[in-house]
């Protein structure tokens, strides 16, 4: 493939990585992981650029291609070290920002989120990207009102969670 | 909690990840790695389970006990069993090649892990296929062996005490064995290659399954 071809990709990828960093951050427990993904997630982007050329947003279909890598591709890696305590460095938690109630709430959040099953994390984490629910089901594969309806279970699972 | 899931919406579009940003040549150095997905794998392990039996066949010993066949008669049944054998096997890998063909990263993810399954069922067919031929080349064997009433050559190969045993005896011990070694190595087979799938696609299954329990 040409070098402009590459250029692009990786130029496209450098500014789009937050996306990536987010699906790594959801579905992996530990940094090696969330590298190891990374790089499968690019691997299959790269694989797949060729058929992209422009007819969508490119992050727009790095959506796709980096939850189905992550919900379906993935195989995690043999040396599982299952770090503690990972999701409070997740997310960077600007203190300033927040009063310590609101912070506490959304530490709380992001835990009970983790600990979602895959699809429900890959529904929750379209809708945090303030997808709408034609292309959530679009994504995934079943019909927009099951995706209505699963994520009104997904309310419930965490609600339960938080409130046990 | 609708309230809380909106604060978490608007948190997590405000905030980057707490992971260094990765640099123009780390994202450059990555698009040359090798792949580790389900999908490569499968195809890999796919390969290898189309090509072991045909190497099997080119070990010196198994060509030697193939000739047993030679002087009983059965040359003829033995080359049909042959030709259907092959046809079966380029149909199960034009299946396969066509359906893997098939499976592109682009679907929704339904579709992608329907055809990732419905690939990995062609195979899944060729081994129970498979498994089934070497319970019959075995039986084969057996009535081989049976019906080959010439021993002398075989029996100057083998050890002593087999010298001292009846031809008649020897005939049913050799039946015998080769018949519990063809069960034992087929159920062995099939397990290895039960679990080895099951563990490779658990994550699979598990999520097609949560998949499908929506459209119900």
């Amino acid at each position: 493939m040409s070098k402009d071809l590459e250029h692009a990709f990786v130029t496209e990828l450098e500014n789009n990585q937050n996306i990536v960093h987010k699906v790594c951050t959801l579905y992996t427990n530990d940094r090696e992981a969330h590298n190891d993904l990374f790089q499968e997630i690019t691997i299959q982007l790269w694989k797949a650029y060729p058929k992209f050329r422009g007819d969508a947003k490119f992050s727009t279909w790095m959506y796709r291609v980096a939850l189905n890598t992550a919900i379906t591709l993935y195989r995690k890696s043999k040396k599982r070290v299952q770090t503690i305590d990972y999701e409070s460095v997740i997310f960077k938690i600007q203190a300033d920002e927040y009063d310590a109630t609101e912070e506490q709430q959304l530490k709380l959040m992001y835990k009970a989120v983790k600990q979602l099953n895959d699809i429900d994390k890959a529904l929750v984490f379209l809708y945090l990207e303030d997808k709408d629910y034609t292309e959530i089901a679009e994504t995934l594969g079943i019909s927009e009102v099951n995706a209505r309806v699963k994520m009104n279970r997904i309310k419930g699972k965490l609600r339960t969670i938080l409130n046990p | 909690m609708m309230d809380e899931l909106e604060l978490l919406k608007k948190d997590w579009q405000k905030k980057d990840v707490a992971h260094p940003k990765l640099s123009y040549n780390d994202i450059y150095s990555m698009l040359w790695k090798k792949s580790s997905s389900i999908v490569k794998w499968i195809f890999v392990i796919s390969i290898l389970e189309f090509a072991l039996p045909h190497l099997l066949y080119l070990l010196p010993s198994t060509r030697n006990n193939l000739n047993i066949f030679g002087s009983t008669g059965f040359d003829n049944y033995f080359i049909g069993f042959s030709v259907f054998y092959y046809l079966v096997v380029f149909y199960f890998i034009y299946q396969f090649y066509s359906r893997y063909k098939e499976i592109t990263v682009l679907d929704n993810a339904k579709n992608l892990m329907s055809k990732i399954i419905k690939t990995r069922t062609t195979v899944k067919n060729y081994i129970i296929f498979s498994l089934a031929m070497i319970l019959v080349t075995v039986l084969l064997f057996m009535l081989g062996i049976y019906l080959n009433n010439d021993f002398s050559n075989l029996i100057s190969e083998m050890g002593d005490n087999v010298k001292k045993m009846s031809p008649e005896k020897l005939k049913h011990t050799l039946i015998i064995a080769i018949g519990i070694l063809g069960v034992v190595m087929t159920v062995i087979m099939g397990t290895v290659y039960f679990l080895l799938y099951g563990l490779l696609l658990r994550k699979l299954n598990r999520n097609y399954q949560e998949l499908k329990k929506l459209e119900i």
